[in-house]
């Protein structure tokens, strides 16, 4: 894991208990900032994917005209992706299905707001 | 070699125009593109400095229609002939099917006319193939020029046709010539592909 | 989506990754600039001159790439305002070739990216014995044909 801005901030998601995973990502271009990955982790493929269906959440409550997008998550059989940003970054973390979501949404909202 | 897909009954061959710098390559091109009906041909894209000297290549492609049952394109490349463009001309030579070698006539360019077909047989061979193989015709450009400035079509066959391949003496400028050299080096091409398969 | 494959074993790879990463244009050619597919493409000589241009931008890289760091290139993203365009090769049994997609808000580098490494995994899989062609392609007589066209071409005929 490099040294980077986000290192910090990175590390304090993955030490929520259920955590399996946090990114940074660009969310116009779907790659990698950083990342906390555990071996063998496709970071890569979640940064891609996560940032493309984050971006079209938040296009969706703009059309509906329900203002920004603060928190998004996707619920499947093995666990979650939870996505939030600003500007044109994405935390994303990938959560067991017993993990806390409510103290991981609180956590990343608070560490969306200080994403540059 | 030609790509040639049995399926849509398409033939596609690369034709690369070569030779020194101001030879007359790209003039070939733009005349045959000035000739060519709309629905024959499509853009020719030139990438050139702002002096209009190639500076990578200038490209065209030609639809000669139905040869054999087979829809027959070429794709006209032409390469940089300037010396320091060498790199380039690697690349553009790159899968060509057929040459056409555009020697410039004046006398005073003879020593660019040899290292150029020179540096054409180097650029084949690095490339591991054997120039003998390369369907190839060699053009002599500006022979509109006033004849005390040019050598003759026997002089520079002496000096760069070795191997006896077609030539054709030319004006690209004005027409006569680009013609019948793009015919003999679209025949050559051909060619190969109505011989059995060795 | 339309795509017209000069190979037919290319369709079902390439019109996965259409549909997967959403581009926009798409062509798949030889190194020597000669067209193996497209999609989005709306006249075949405008594809031959993207092809020209891709082969060309293609084979520059490369070469920057041997003569930098002694290794060629692979990739080539080039962001634009409207649309971004990706270049890279693919590795097959039958040879390598070069892709060339563009993209717009519909998708993105890491979509593209993440679905041309399954592209040239499905490509590669999906490429068939190089056939072994003994019998000539046209025939034997073809000059008359040839200067037939040649002559309409110049408005000779």
């Amino acid at each position: 894991m490099s040294n980077s801005p986000f290192t910090s901030v990175l590390a304090a998601l993955t030490r929520q208990r259920g955590v399996r995973a946090s990114l940074v990502v660009d969310e116009n271009d779907g790659i990698v900032v950083d990342s906390n990955l555990q071996i063998g982790q496709d970071g890569d493929r979640v940064a891609a994917l996560a940032a493309s269906l984050y971006r079209k959440a938040r296009l969706s409550a703009r059309a509906a005209q329900l203002g920004t997008a603060t928190f998004m998550q996707l619920e499947a059989e093995r666990g979650r992706i939870c996505a939030a940003g600003r500007n044109d970054l994405v935390l994303v973390v990938v959560a067991d299905p017993a993990a806390n979501i409510g103290m991981i949404r609180v956590e990343m909202i608070k560490a969306a707001g200080g994403l540059p | 070699m030609s790509l040639v897909n049995y399926a849509t009954r398409e033939i596609t061959c690369k034709i690369v125009y070569y030779g020194p710098g101001r030879s007359g390559k790209t003039t070939n091109l733009h005349y045959i593109y000035g000739q060519v009906p709309e629905d024959r041909k499509g853009k020719m894209v030139s990438l050139a400095t702002q002096t209009d000297r190639t500076l990578f290549f200038d490209f065209l492609p030609l639809d000669l229609g139905t040869i054999s049952g087979f829809t027959t394109k070429f794709q006209l490349y032409t390469v940089p002939g300037q010396v320091y463009y060498q790199t380039t001309r690697k690349l553009v030579l790159q899968g060509a099917d057929g040459v056409v070698f555009v020697a410039d006539s004046q006398a005073r360019q003879l020593e660019e006319n040899i290292e150029s077909f020179q540096d054409l047989h180097a650029n084949l061979a690095e490339q591991g193939i054997d120039a003998r193989a390369v369907p190839l015709v060699i053009q002599y450009n500006k022979q509109d020029l006033p004849r005390d400035l040019i050598l003759t079509p026997a002089e520079l066959n002496d000096a760069l046709n070795f191997r006896g391949v077609p030539e054709f003496g030319a004006d690209a400028l004005h027409g006569p010539g680009v013609f019948e050299t793009l015919r003999s080096i679209s025949e050559l091409v051909l060619k190969r592909l109505s011989q059995p398969v060795k | 989506m339309s795509i017209t494959a000069v190979e037919p074993w290319v369709e079902i790879p390439l019109r996965k990754f259409v549909e997967e990463a959403r581009t926009v244009l798409g062509l798949l050619l030889h190194p020597s600039g000669q067209v193996v597919a497209q999609f989005g493409f709306a006249r075949a000589v405008d594809v031959m001159s993207a092809c020209a241009l891709a082969a060309a931008i293609h084979a520059s890289a490369g070469e920057l790439g041997k003569q930098l760091e002694g290794k060629p290139f692979r990739g080539l993203h080039h962001p634009g305002r409207d649309r971004q365009l990706y270049l890279a090769e693919a590795a097959t049994p039958r040879g390598t070739f070069i892709f060339l997609t563009v993209f717009d808000q519909e998708s993105s580098l890491g979509l593209v990216r993440l679905y041309f490494d399954e592209f040239c995994k499905s490509l590669a899989a999906a490429a068939p014995p190089a056939p072994r062609r003994v019998e000539p392609v046209i025939e034997e007589r073809f000059e008359q044909e040839l200067n037939r066209n040649l002559a309409a071409l110049f408005g000779r005929g």
